[in-house]
C-alpha cells in the first residue's frame, strides 16, 4: 500500500511573497525559500498523491519525462522530509 | 502613548517580581519595565502610570532625554502591542516612508537631508507600528527633533540647537521643513547599505521577509517584553513583507555619496527639486 506525501502543518508557517513560498520549520527555526520546481513541488504535496503520483504530476506541469526529474524531486522530498515539513500519512 | 509615556521623577525599584537588576541592565516583568543606568539615573514604567525617572545626583538632563526618547519609549510601545523599528522616516502625500539600518547608517541625515527638499519628518530612529487593522500598518508620528552628529550637520547645512548628551556627540536639530503629528499608513521601508556605487533597488520576494530579520535594538526590546514564539515572529514578518513596499538604497560613505543618494532618494520619493 504506497502512503502519500503530506504536510505536517503542525511543524511550519508559511507565505507566500511575490513568486516564492518562504516556509520556516517552528521546531528548529530554520527557514526555506522555495521557488521554482521547488515551490511547484510543495504545491503538489495535498497529501492526495503518493511519490507515482507526485512525479506524474510534476513531469505533466513541466511537460518532461518522469526520469528526467526523478531524482530531483526524491532528493527534494527526503529534504523536507529530513527538516520535518513533510510526512507519510 | 502619550499618556503612558508621561513622566514624573521619584525613586524606582531596583528589581520586579522578586528579580533584582543592577546598574546597566534593564528587565521586563509583570508588565512593567525597569531601566537602571550605569550613569544613576533609573526609569520604571508601569501600565497606567506612566514612566517614573529617578535622577542621579548631577544628573545630566540630556542624557535623561536620550533614554526616555530612546529605550524606554520602545519598550513602553511594546508593552502597549506597538512595534518598533529602528528608523527614521518622513511623510510624503499622506504616507510615511522610512529609512531603517544599524546606528551609524545615516538614517537621521537622510531625513534632514530630505527636509531640506521640503518634506515633513515623521520620526527619528524609532518608528512605531499600528498592527490592530489587518487591512493596514499604521505608524505613530514621534518625537519633534533629529539627533545629528557634527558631520550630519554640516552634509545637511541644518543648524544645532543643543547636545544630545555628552557622550553621543550629537546635537539636536529642528526637522527643516516641520514634522507630522497624525498617524499615517507605512508605505515604504528603505534598508540603508553602504557600497561604491550610489543605487536605489526594489527588494522582492524572500529578501523581503529575510531583511525583517536584520538585529537592531527595537527587536530586542521587543522580543524581551513580548515574548513572541517563532510562529507570532514569523506571522508578524510575514505581515510586513506582504504590506510594505521595500528598497535598499546603496551609497558610498563620503560627501559626494551623500549628496548623489540625496538626489535619488528624492526622486524616488517624487519630490526632486522641492524646496531647491
Amino acid at each position: 500500500m504506497t502512503k502519500m506525501l503530506t504536510k505536517r502543518t503542525d511543524q511550519f508557517s508559511e507565505t507566500a511573497i511575490d513568486e516564492e513560498i518562504v516556509v520556516m520549520s517552528l521546531d528548529s527555526g530554520d527557514f526555506f525559500s522555495l521557488t521554482g520546481t521547488a515551490r511547484t513541488i510543495w504545491q503538489l504535496i495535498d497529501g492526495n498523491r503518493d511519490r507515482a503520483a507526485l512525479l506524474t504530476a510534476l513531469a505533466g506541469h513541466y511537460g518532461c519525462e518522469e526520469a528526467e526529474i526523478a531524482d530531483d524531486l526524491d532528493a527534494f522530498v527526503a529534504q523536507l522530509s529530513q527538516a520535518g515539513l513533510i510526512g507519510n500519512a | 502613548m502619550a499618556r503612558e509615556t508621561r513622566a514624573a521623577y521619584g525613586p524606582v525599584p531596583h528589581g520586579l517580581d522578586g528579580i533584582a537588576i543592577g546598574p546597566g541592565f534593564r528587565l521586563f516583568a509583570e508588565g512593567q519595565f525597569l531601566l537602571r543606568c550605569e550613569s544613576g539615573y533609573g526609569y520604571h514604567y508601569a501600565p497606567g502610570q506612566g514612566v517614573t525617572i529617578e535622577r542621579p545626583p548631577r544628573g545630566d538632563p540630556d542624557e535623561e532625554t536620550l533614554w526616555l526618547y530612546g529605550s524606554v519609549y520602545s519598550a513602553v510601545a511594546c508593552l502597549n502591542g506597538f512595534y518598533p523599528l529602528h528608523a527614521s522616516a518622513i511623510a510624503v502625500d499622506g504616507k510615511v516612508h522610512a529609512f531603517t539600518g544599524p546606528s551609524g547608517a545615516g538614517k537621521s541625515t537622510l531625513v534632514a537631508g530630505l527636509g531640506q527638499r521640503g518634506l515633513p519628518m515623521f520620526c527619528d530612529d524609532t518608528l512605531l507600528l499600528d498592527l490592530s487593522d489587518p487591512a493596514r500598518i499604521v505608524a505613530l508620528p514621534g518625537h519633534k527633533r533629529l539627533k545629528l552628529t557634527p558631520e550630519a550637520l554640516a552634509l545637511t547645512g541644518t543648524a544645532a540647537q543643543q547636545p544630545v548628551g555628552a557622550e553621543t556627540g550629537k546635537s539636536y536639530v529642528a526637522p527643516p521643513a516641520g514634522d507630522v503629528r497624525e498617524p499615517l499608513p507605512l508605505a515604504r521601508l528603505v534598508f540603508l547599505e553602504q557600497g561604491q556605487v550610489c543605487q536605489w533597488q526594489a527588494i522582492g520576494g524572500a529578501e523581503r521577509f529575510a531583511r525583517l530579520a536584520d538585529d537592531h535594538y527595537t527587536q530586542d526590546l521587543y522580543r524581551e517584553a513580548v515574548r513572541p514564539d517563532r510562529e507570532m515572529q514569523f506571522a508578524l514578518r510575514a505581515r510586513l513583507a506582504a504590506q510594505v513596499d521595500m528598497a535598499r538604497l546603496v551609497r558610498p560613505i563620503s560627501a559626494e555619496g551623500f549628496a548623489a543618494s540625496l538626489d535619488l532618494a528624492a526622486a524616488r520619493l517624487g519630490v526632486a527639486g522641492k524646496g531647491e
